[in-house]
């Protein structure tokens, strides 16, 4: 099985007003990981992820889904969308109708799945994303997060091999983050998909994210696993982002209170074992 | 009407289905208005009342607060038709001269006020009953079922949706406005309203335009293609309403037999 579920190679696009959002990228989302795209506001996340599912047509360069490159006739889209699904940053352009269980039902049913078929992913979809207690409510009296959850089980319900998110996490309290993150994980590890997130959100990286990608206008700047990006806090400081908060916690007290670290810490857990490990040493 | 919608969601008749409900509620107003009889329109009234608030579980309270609405208009209308003018001042109850002629209330113009009255009251419960038990999505969704062209019938959901959008941002906008300010003077409200009301529409339109991305994201191919939740559906479901609509018939046609043979 190929490594890579979705590829792309020097793309670049040109918006009608002459906005050179993307300018050849090169990226590889690895399959049944979960990888993040990092980029300060206008990096062109957004317009990247819209062209992974054929919303826009590259201007030049390619998209790969599964080794093959995307044919943008009506039954390849299709197709792609339904092996590509895409969640709105906003939960209130995405969900259309005023019951929940409508616009879950929207997706499979483009699908033109049987109605029995519909009616158990819907279910399946609510139950997943943890509202399946809300499917009599009219989506308007739904809270911001709960919104947002019902966009993603409107995505969850077609049964994406890809899911993209963007900001999945903005705009929301923080229990409301870690519950997100957490159903994405779980869904993630349960259906094997594959999972693309862009967020500002730097300190939920380390904890839920395999693979990083840094975009900066247009561009692809660095990329590796978490813990190769924020090995390179200037790097990510040139292109206004910045380390987790406790990555940088660390980084400090390596460099101005003399500890020693044998390796990097992005997360509480990494940084309590590293720190345990430093004052093993000590002798009070 | 948002806060009807609020109670259609509570009441116990929701899950009902929205064709039958919609049947009985149009039947039963049709047959109101046809018998035109106060026995048949207080009846109509006890009988849709009593359904919306015992089986549907609406407040008795909330029910009549609702029915105090079109009182007024309902008033205001009535006054016209029991207030006469002729020139005899024999049946009139009271009675003033005017230019000649005696403006008055008669015997028989209070009657058709009284009946005018009550028969209005008891068609206004039946759309209550309907609007109390039936969420509008529901309502879309027999639209869709007795052949209400589909483009309609989506169009009315997606305003429906937005609207609540459209609310929210329009009034984000005005707080914002009014925080800095711009309702202060009468000058600087038209000026703010100005910019309110063009935001508004260039935000809509924008919207609009990520709704058609989001929803092109998802497959839409032209139609608004969903799934209902699965309502409760008994043949007896039309029967019932039917039963009573024909019992209620009957009784008017032998009152009108009774009134006949008295009068003749």
């Amino acid at each position: 099985m190929n490594e890579t579920i979705l590829e792309v190679k020097d793309l670049h696009y040109i918006y009608a007003d002459g906005t050179h959002a993307l300018k050849g990228i090169n990226l590889k989302i690895p399959r049944g990981k979960t990888t993040a795209v990092l980029g300060g506001n206008g990096a062109g996340k957004s317009t990247l992820f819209m062209n992974f599912n054929g919303i826009l047509k590259p201007t030049s360069g390619q998209v790969i889904f599964d080794g093959k490159a995307v044919d943008y006739s009506h039954k390849g889209l299709k197709e792609l969308r339904r092996a590509v699904g895409l969640v709105f940053q906003d939960p209130d352009s995405q969900l259309f109708s005023a019951s929940v269980y409508q616009d879950v039902s929207f997706g499979p049913m483009n699908l033109r799945l049987p109605e029995q078929e519909v009616r158990r992913r819907v279910e399946l979809g609510l139950e997943r994303t943890g509202i399946l207690d809300l499917k009599d409510k009219p989506t308007h009296c739904l809270s911001f997060g709960q919104k947002k959850r019902a966009a993603i089980a409107g995505v969850l319900a077609m049964e994406p091999e890809v899911l993209v998110l963007d900001e999945p996490t903005g705009g929301l309290d923080p229990m409301g983050v870690s519950g997100v993150m957490k159903l994405l994980k779980e869904t993630q590890e349960q259906l094997g998909i594959s999972v693309v997130m862009s967020t500002h959100d730097i300190d939920i990286v380390p904890l839920y994210c395999d693979y990083v990608y840094v975009m900066d206008r247009g561009n692809v700047c660095i990329e590796g696993t978490p813990k190769q990006v924020f090995s390179q806090p200037d790097a990510l400081r040139r292109v206004h982002l910045r380390l987790p908060r406790v990555a940088h916690l660390m980084e400090i007290l390596q460099r101005e209170d003399a500890f020693d670290f044998c390796d990097t810490a992005a997360t509480i857990s990494q940084a309590r074992k590293a720190l345990k490990s430093v004052s093993r040493g000590w002798s009070f | 009407m948002i806060h009807i919608d609020r109670y259609a969601y509570r009441s116990k008749l929701k899950k009902t289905d929205p064709v039958q409900k919609l049947f009985f509620a149009v039947l039963t107003l049709g047959m109101c208005l046809w018998a035109d009889s106060n026995v048949i329109s207080a009846a109509v009234l006890v009988l849709m009342g009593g359904i919306t608030v015992f089986r549907g579980g609406t407040s008795l309270y909330f029910l009549m607060k609702l029915l105090a609405i079109p009182m007024s208009f309902l008033l205001v209308g009535v006054l016209t038709v029991a207030v006469k003018i002729s020139e005899d001042p024999g049946i009139m109850l009271v009675s003033l001269p005017m230019a000649g002629v005696w403006v008055g209330i008669s015997q028989q113009g209070l009657r058709d006020a009284g009946r005018l009255f009550l028969k209005a009251l008891g068609s206004v419960t039946c759309l209550y009953y309907l609007s109390l038990s039936t969420p509008l999505v529901d309502m879309l969704s027999a639209f869709k079922r007795i052949g209400v062209p589909k483009l309609m019938v989506e169009m009315m959901g997606l305003v429906y949706r937005f609207i609540f959008v459209l609310f929210e941002t329009a009034e984000t906008i005005f707080n914002s406005q009014n925080s800095r300010l711009g309702y202060a003077s009468l000058n600087s409200g038209y000026r703010s309203l100005g910019g309110l009301a063009s935001t508004l529409f260039i935000r809509a339109y924008r919207r609009s335009d990520e709704l058609y991305t989001a929803l092109e994201a998802r497959g839409y191919d032209g139609e608004l293609n969903v799934l209902e939740e699965p309502y409760q559906r008994h043949w007896a479901g039309y029967f019932a309403p039917l039963a009573v609509n024909i019992i209620l018939i009957v009784i008017t046609l032998l009152l009108r037999q009774y009134e006949g043979g008295r009068l003749g």
